[in-house]
């Protein structure tokens, strides 16, 4: 099989059939490792993708294009009809629009809760404070936790600070929500409210690309579930056709690996 | 950690160490010392050495301040160490410039204990000690009651403004650093203005508290500023700003003032008017003192983590934005106790501008030893050990200040 016919296309939409997200022939390269070799991706309104495969696949990476947290290096991204490039009003235009989640929480340690979350829409939507801080509570209300809004981060546990993440990207309004191995940095006990949180959005009918090592959440949540090695997208289909039935022997090895 | 997976619970502050509640009030005087100082043979004869030398220290430095110092020459030019050549018809503007202060740092710090943790009168007490202990030490020195009732007022002025500030609404707490830099203005206006005197007329401890706060205000900014700008992606400022810090720090404060004093001339075009003495010198201290802050800063600034920044990118600030509220704010905590540090050595360095014949407070030790009544007297020791006072308080509040502030700050960190 030559790389050719291991790329997989991912361009058919699911959601509501209308593409938010597309990324046509994306490489990127860091030096002169090839960290995404071209990549074929469209996501869906209201459609969850969950991207899974082996570290050092590019799952992260591939998120992190899609708001030029990396600069991608040949072929097109488009969110939400604006295609970034290197003009500093179409990557704060696809900033606005899209919420991240990382691994890490990055909670600013310096302010409280509410502050954190009021942050963005303070001074990127130029909300006053009254209005940011009322959609800030319902955001936190939304991941259970409004009774942690005067806090710092550092008084909170691990999940909550990431329900904390979660509510600081909603409170943007974003069309579309990135997470970043959201689960990978909590104690086992904490997991599970986070995903909870993540399921409700889900449903709630948000956008969403979720880099995962959750095959649970993957075979529960996702419309469709991409798997990803060496760069390149390997297959692509619904979590029943994924996790049953896979066509491509690399996948394969990685379920046998992983299950 | 109580913290459940339903995420009502919350994570009680434990309970201090045991050694900070006081272990030798619980172990009792007489275990304390069997434990902490006879433990073992060899604690015993380190205990009785340091013991004794300890208590020939403390006799020989008592016998010198209450019995053979002879501290006349200290009483008789109490006001040369506190204003040098300060033109004396004008000293009701430097006690109207004291209550101003008083007024200003009470407000502040009532603002500030309204809003942040409230801390034990008592601790504060223990904070200012040696302050007020110099300023007891002046007064009981002076030969008139005048000074020491102005103090009085001044005390009081600063109390009433504390509660005041305590009085006002907490959110007012984060303008906080207004009133200081107004309070900053206000004293130079009240000592410069409307026919007062210009600094260049300055000296003693004034010029050397002028010198060290005007070079802290100035050097701060100008040292933040060369910290992001040796970080910038324009290469062009980069390199001027690496050249400028790595030019400053590879010559001697020394130099600089000889520079600033002396060879002026040589850099000012012609027809520009020559600053005075003081000026100068402050312009020299500026360009020390910021090139190492900008130092500490990068060091800082290295230390904020990049997932800080990514962070903020994800939500949509801008680079400035993402510097302003996100990464400075962190990166200066963090060097707090680094910069004080250096804050304090430009407030000792102050004293080279002696060189400049410029008469701050060591400059006054020096000559007034050549005084008619007092020369060759060997009085040498009783005026440098008066100045080492005068230095020791001010630092030591320097530092105590600074450890609160961290604490302050550290509001949340685990």
């Amino acid at each position: 099989m030559t790389d050719a016919t291991i790329n997989a296309d991912a361009t058919t939409v699911g959601g509501t059939g209308e593409p938010i997200i597309v990324c046509e022939n994306v490489d990127k390269l860091f030096g002169d490792f090839q960290a995404l070799e071209d990549i074929n991706l469209r996501v869906g309104k209201q459609e969850v993708v969950v991207v899974i495969g082996p570290s050092g696949s590019g799952k992260s990476t591939l998120i992190r294009c899609i708001n030029r947290l990396e600069k991608h290096d040949r072929g097109r991204i488009v969110v939400d009809g604006v295609e970034m490039s290197d003009d500093v009003r179409h990557i704060t235009e696809i900033r606005r629009e899209v919420g991240m989640v990382f691994q890490q929480f990055n909670l600013f340690p310096h302010m409280t809760v509410l502050e954190n979350i009021t942050l963005g829409p303070r001074q990127v939507r130029r909300w006053n404070k009254r209005k940011a801080e009322e959609t800030a509570m319902q955001q936190l209300e939304r991941v259970q936790i409004p009774e942690q809004a005067a806090k710092y981060p550092g008084q909170l546990s691990g999940g909550q600070q990431q329900r904390v993440a979660i509510a600081r990207a909603l409170a943007m309004q974003p069309k579309v929500m990135l997470f970043d191995e959201p689960t990978s940095a909590l104690d086992p006990e904490m997991i599970k409210e986070v995903l909870d949180v993540m399921q409700e959005l889900a449903e709630s009918g948000m956008t969403m690309i979720v880099v995962t090592h959750e095959m649970g959440f993957a075979r529960s949540v996702a419309d469709r579930v991409v798997f990803m090695a060496d760069g390149q997208i390997v297959e692509v289909g619904t979590p029943e056709h994924f996790f049953t039935s896979p066509e491509e022997d690399r996948t394969k090895l990685f379920l046998s690996q992983i299950l | 950690m109580t913290a459940g997976p339903t995420g009502t619970a919350t994570l009680e502050p434990l309970p201090p160490p045991e050694a900070d509640t006081g272990a030798a009030a619980r172990l009792g005087p007489r275990r304390w010392v069997r434990e902490n100082l006879f433990s073992s043979p060899l604690d015993s004869v380190l205990t009785v050495i340091f013991g004794l030398l300890l208590a020939y220290v403390v006799y020989r430095g008592l016998r010198f301040a209450l019995v053979s110092g002879r501290w006349e020459i200290i009483r008789v030019n109490l006001t040369n160490f506190a204003i040098g050549r300060f033109p004396r018809e004008q000293v009701p503007r430097l006690w109207a410039a004291i209550f101003v202060a008083a007024a200003g740092i009470g407000l502040g710090s009532g603002m500030a204990a309204s809003a942040g943790p409230t801390s034990r009168p008592v601790d504060t007490l223990r904070r200012l000690a040696p302050l007020a202990v110099l300023i007891v030490v002046l007064l009981s020195l002076a030969r008139t009651p005048t000074p020491a009732l102005l103090t009085l007022c001044g005390v009081a002025v600063l109390v009433g403004a504390h509660f005041l500030g305590r009085r006002l609404p907490a959110r007012l707490a984060r303008r906080v650093h207004w009133v200081y830099l107004g309070t900053v203005l206000a004293i130079f206006v009240v000592l410069t203005q409307f026919g007062g005197v210009a600094w260049n007329a300055w000296g003693g401890l004034l010029l050397t508290l002028f010198l060290a706060v005007a070079g802290i205000a100035l050097s701060f900014p100008i040292g933040v500023l060369l910290a992001l700008g040796r970080r910038s992606s324009f290469p062009a400022v980069r390199v001027v700003c690496v050249g400028y810090i790595e030019l400053i720090r590879g010559v001697p404060l020394i130099t600089l003032l000889f520079m600033a004093g002396f060879a002026l001339g040589f850099f000012l075009p012609v027809g520009v008017p020559r600053p005075g003495l003081v000026t100068r010198a402050l312009v020299a201290f500026v360009a020390f003192t910021a090139a190492y802050v900008a130092e500490i800063v990068r060091g800082g600034l290295q230390g904020v983590s990049s997932g800080q920044v990514e962070a903020a990118q994800a939500i949509g600030l801008s680079p400035v934005k993402t510097t302003r509220l996100i990464v400075l704010p962190q990166a200066l905590r963090n060097v707090i106790p680094a910069l004080v540090g250096q804050f304090i050595s430009l407030f000792k360095d102050t004293s080279l501008v002696a060189f400049l014949a410029v008469l701050e407070i060591l400059s006054v030790a020096q000559l007034v030893t050549q005084q008619d009544d007092f020369r060759g007297q060997s009085l040498q020791a009783e005026a440098l050990v008066f100045v080492s006072f005068v230095y020791w308080t001010f630092c030591y509040a320097m530092s105590r200040a600074s450890q609160r502030l961290e604490r302050r700050l550290a509001v949340g960190e685990r």
